[in-house]
């Protein structure tokens, strides 16, 4: 259940880390999985895990979006419990989502953690589902 | 004085059925379990059931397998459900099976509970304090033991 001033954490290397959800696009409730969100970057990613880590190395090597930045996105994950057709229903411990471009197409080019299995579904996520180590 | 005609009543549908909705739910739990394993397998009475803190393992019919510390048995019949909760790349998961549902192909028990669990619904787990955290190890363990067992059984 993803609105306004939602607090989302973004799961791919495009360089935000928090995001902040500012509109759900498409739907005048909160965003579920699979629903486009429009964001502004909170926090950054810093790089520093990566092979250089001295002092001068600039963290905006591996950004593509920097602090304050308004940028579309996918929800991937929700807190709040999603219903499956079957009666299963599936909760994660977390609000993530993925970064895209106004075509749709991911800004990042990996995705790190599970996303929901409902981005088969509902609409045209499949190069984020295919890019995701896992889904459930 | 002519008598007034009264029609007679309609036929009761409480002499022909007294309870419809059990009726209704045992004819879906025959149809959905016919073996009764199922059914045992969640039932208060059997010393051998799955019981809250267990750690269960649903293979379904479309998708992986996932398996999580049952926390929660939510008994209402035929739509009896179980909460799993387990953790998938570093992230919690929780997940409501219906234990009847054609789409659960089988619920394994990997691992028993040490003693039986002091409450019957085990949300404390959420806590990280008491997250019982990636059950991997548990389960690729518990798919090695049956994996022998299939073979020791077989080459015999």
């Amino acid at each position: 259940m993803i609105q306004l001033k939602t607090m989302v954490n973004c799961i791919d290397n495009s360089g935000a880390a928090i995001v902040e959800c500012i509109q759900v696009l498409r739907a005048k409730r909160p965003a579920k999985i699979g629903d486009r969100i429009v964001v502004v970057v909170q926090k950054q990613r810093n790089f520093g895990a990566e092979a250089s880590k001295h002092a001068g190395s600039s963290v905006s090597a591996g950004n593509k979006v920097r602090r304050g930045d308004i940028r579309h996105a996918v929800v991937v994950r929700t807190a709040k419990e999603y219903q499956r057709p079957d009666g299963s229903v599936v909760k994660f411990d977390d609000n993530a989502c993925v970064l895209v471009n106004k075509a749709g197409e991911p800004i990042g080019t990996r995705v790190s953690g599970i996303v929901g299995a409902e981005l088969r579904k509902r609409g045209i996520w499949g190069k984020i589902l295919s890019l995701a180590p896992m889904h459930i | 004085l002519q008598p007034i005609k009264v029609p007679p009543p309609p036929p009761s549908a409480r002499a022909v059925c007294k309870e419809p909705l059990k009726v209704v739910d045992a004819a879906q739990i025959a149809l959905l379990d016919p073996s009764g394993a199922r059914t045992r397998l969640f039932s208060k009475t059997n010393p051998d059931a799955a019981k809250v803190g267990d750690i269960l393992l649903v293979r379904q019919k479309s998708g992986e397998p996932f398996a999580g510390v049952c926390i929660n048995i939510r008994r209402r019949g035929v739509e009896t459900g179980i909460l799993l909760r387990g953790q998938l790349t570093r992230v919690g998961v929780e997940m409501w099976f219906k234990v009847y549902s054609p789409n659960v192909e089988a619920i394994e028990v990997v691992q028993r509970r040490r003693k039986r669990a002091r409450r019957a619904r085990l949300y404390y787990m959420r806590t990280p304090k008491h997250d019982p955290g990636n059950l991997e190890g548990v389960v690729r363990q518990y798919m090695r033991q049956r994996a022998m067992l299939g073979k020791g059984g077989g080459s015999k």
